[in-house]
């Protein structure tokens, strides 16, 4: 838990969590398990996967009989603003009855006509705190009719900068370098990879984000299957190389026994190396002035210059 | 200027006799006249395939250039041997020949800026309050010694890259700019000439300190092995440096490292292999190994890919297995196949938006 002081010397004790081994069918047992399961770990904030809310609504048989991962998708994306209303609920009560920050994972928000793939997270009063819309897209959520979010928010935690990063965007550096730069200390991932090869990629997601900006990153990744397709990464606790155990940049993974990984994070270790080495420092601004043409005039394949839902049509 | 005295002007005269363009020239002759070239007529590729070689140099202090010029050549043939189209030499791949200056090795605490950390410190503080400032630097030493290794460097890669028909990349080389001092990679064609430089733009701290000036910009070459580009060492530190290239349409991107610290997996997966991931694109990493001049220097030289393109998943086409001791990986990359990833790629996005909103205000924070 937070020891209330503030500036460089706090610690926060902070968990990622799969979801693997929860019991999913009926929402009221998997808040009861995972009450149990916070009630063990003691930490001050929980983060848990992308598809979370489709990962429940699938197991609890609210979107019919398919094996289709895309079909079911879509099906839960026509009911998504009802089923929002349990889902929220649920983790807003699991937030106030534990007293902790907790990023819910991710659910599909309707508004205004169109469809973003969104992260919440509640307070210890059970109010959101933060609402974080996908700001990239993979090729299939675009074919899938979600929109871009243009927006990334920070948000205070006891005295922590916090934004999320949702998905692949963790994968797309720009996000985590807007973040760092407006002085984010820490960052909470909500990720699902595919099993197999995808999850070669996972340390050139947060692991190298959070390499590249020296912040914390408390990063979920779903295990479990949800129509046939099987989720596969690892949860981790991440920081800096130089303040991890073997300069390994974990200070906790998920292991077969475990579920999740928690990690205790000590504010002085992150304050010392970004004063030994402060990366941001060296960033060379005026190499950089070509970026914003270069991103106007990308002319790859699968760019999109076209602002919202520029891919509502599909690929 | 540092370094001006009659009996310095004296040596360098001296220098130069022992870098000249002849003497080395007769060398090569008989080096390569050894057998010929290997393969003098490398083709280029076809098909969008194509070998490269990733080269791991240990670091060997040179009182004859002409010892140097025989290890390059070495490592040249070995690259063309092995049918690579392009050879990608290190970072600092001309410190070796400071071994030709008397002394080098008591000048390391210069060019390490030694003494502890602390030291380092206290010495940099009290250099920037102009309350002290050592006698000679390592950019005075650059530009002393620079002009004599310039035309040195330049004759021999040079001649290498038409004996052997493969594009080099020899690396950087310190080496002076008018008044400043430049970390500057260079990239040779196969007929010899000269395609193009790059400076390096993300300096670590000790080489502010020893005086060095950073590139400001990015080039981008086309060339008969793609399109490629050779930022320097710490640039594959910053995503920026990678995006900035892959827009401007980068297939290949060499990384010329000289990491001076013990080798540590965690560490030096900061660098090439996430970039090639963020920015599809096929990545080189070229290391300096062995110790001089007061630094132990490490890494693993390697040839990197997007994982959906290696047939393991692993991101790495090949790396030499060693962090200490000299060594080359040679890998075949597949152009076609990395513009067909391209157009197919499952993850990747852009949100101009989203850029245009923060950027660069975010920067100018």
């Amino acid at each position: 838990m937070t020891d209330g002081a503030k500036g460089d010397w706090y610690t926060m004790r902070v968990a990622a969590i799969s979801l693997a081994g929860l019991p999913v069918n009926q929402l009221s047992d998997y808040a009861a398990a995972l009450t149990g399961l916070l009630d063990r770990l003691q930490v001050r904030l929980a983060v848990l996967p992308a598809h979370t809310s489709f990962f429940l609504c699938a197991a609890g048989g609210h979107v019919g009989e398919t094996a289709d991962f895309v079909e079911s998708y879509r099906r839960f994306m026509q009911q998504s603003s009802e089923w929002n209303k349990r889902f929220l609920a649920t983790h807003s009560d699991l937030a106030r009855s534990s007293g902790i920050y907790l990023v819910a994972g991710t659910t599909v928000e309707q508004a205004d006509g169109l469809f973003y793939h969104t992260a919440y997270c509640f307070g210890p009063d059970g109010e959101i705190c933060c609402r974080q819309r996908q700001t990239h897209l993979t090729r299939e959520e675009r074919s899938l009719g979600l929109s871009r979010g243009v927006e990334l928010h920070l948000f205070d935690m006891d005295g922590t900068k916090a934004g999320l990063i949702v998905g692949v965007d963790a994968l797309h550096p720009e996000v985590a370098r807007i973040f760092a730069l407006q002085g984010a200390d820490l960052i909470a991932h909500t990720g699902a990879l595919l099993a197999g090869a995808s999850v070669r990629l996972q340390p050139a997601g947060m692991w190298a984000q959070v390499q590249q900006n020296q912040f914390w990153a408390v990063e979920s990744q779903l295990r479990g299957s949800i129509c046939s397709r099987a989720f596969g990464g690892d949860c981790a606790v991440i920081g800096p190389c130089e303040v991890t155990p073997g300069s390994t940049g974990y200070l906790d993974r998920q292991d077969a026994e475990r579920p999740f990984a928690a990690a205790e994070l000590v504010e002085a270790d992150r304050s010392r190396i970004r004063s030994e080495y402060p990366l941001l420092r060296l960033l060379h601004l005026d190499a950089y002035r070509v970026l914003p043409q270069l991103y106007m005039q990308d002319a790859r394949p699968d760019s999109c210059n076209r602002p919202l839902a520029c891919d509502m049509e599909g690929d | 200027m540092a370094l001006d005295g009659w009996k310095e002007r004296l040596f360098r005269r001296y220098l130069y006799w022992l870098c000249r363009p002849a003497r080395l020239r007769r060398r090569l002759t008989a080096l390569i006249g050894e057998g010929g070239p290997v393969h003098t007529s490398v083709p280029l590729p076809d098909g969008g395939r194509l070998r490269v070689a990733a080269l791991q140099v240990k670091v060997k202090l040179s009182k004859d250039p002409l010892d140097y010029a025989s290890e390059v050549h070495r490592m040249v043939r070995e690259a063309a041997s092995a049918g690579a189209q392009l050879a990608v030499f290190p970072e600092y791949n001309n410190i070796q020949l400071l071994g030709m200056l008397p002394g080098v090795e008591e000048m390391s605490r210069a060019i390490s800026d030694g003494g502890s950390s602390e030291e380092r410190r206290e010495e940099r503080g009290n250099r920037r309050e102009g309350s002290s400032r050592p006698a000679v630097t390592v950019a005075d030493v650059i530009r002393y010694v620079g002009p004599v290794m310039s035309q040195f460097l330049s004759v021999l890669y040079s001649t290498l890259a038409a004996a052997y028909r493969v594009h080099v990349m020899a690396g950087s080389f310190l080496l002076p700019d008018g008044e400043g001092v430049v970390n500057r990679a260079y990239l040779y064609g196969p007929d010899g000439r000269l395609i193009g430089t790059q400076d390096k733009v993300h300096l670590m701290p000790v080489e502010m300190d020893w005086g060095l000036s950073a590139g400001t910009e990015f080039h981008l070459f086309e060339t008969g092995v793609g399109r490629v580009a050779a930022p320097v060492c710490m640039d594959a530190t910053f995503y920026e440096t990678f995006r900035i290239l892959e827009l401007m349409g980068a297939e290949v991107v060499m990384i010329p490292i000289a990491n001076p610290e013990p080798y540590n997996y965690w560490l030096a997966l900061r660098g090439i292999w996430p970039r090639v991931q963020e920015c599809p694109v096929y990545g080189i990493k070229s290391a300096l190994v062995g110790s001089a001049l007061g630094f132990a220097f490490t890494g693993r030289a390697g040839v990197f890919a997007p994982v959906e393109l290696t047939p393991d998943g692993s991101g790495v086409l090949a790396e030499v297995a060693s962090a200490e001791e000299e060594g080359v990986a040679v890998a075949e990359i597949d152009l076609h196949a990395l513009r067909e990833f391209r157009l197919n790629h499952p993850w990747r996005d852009s949100n101009p938006e989203l850029y245009v909103r923060y950027f660069p205000s975010v920067y100018q924070a």
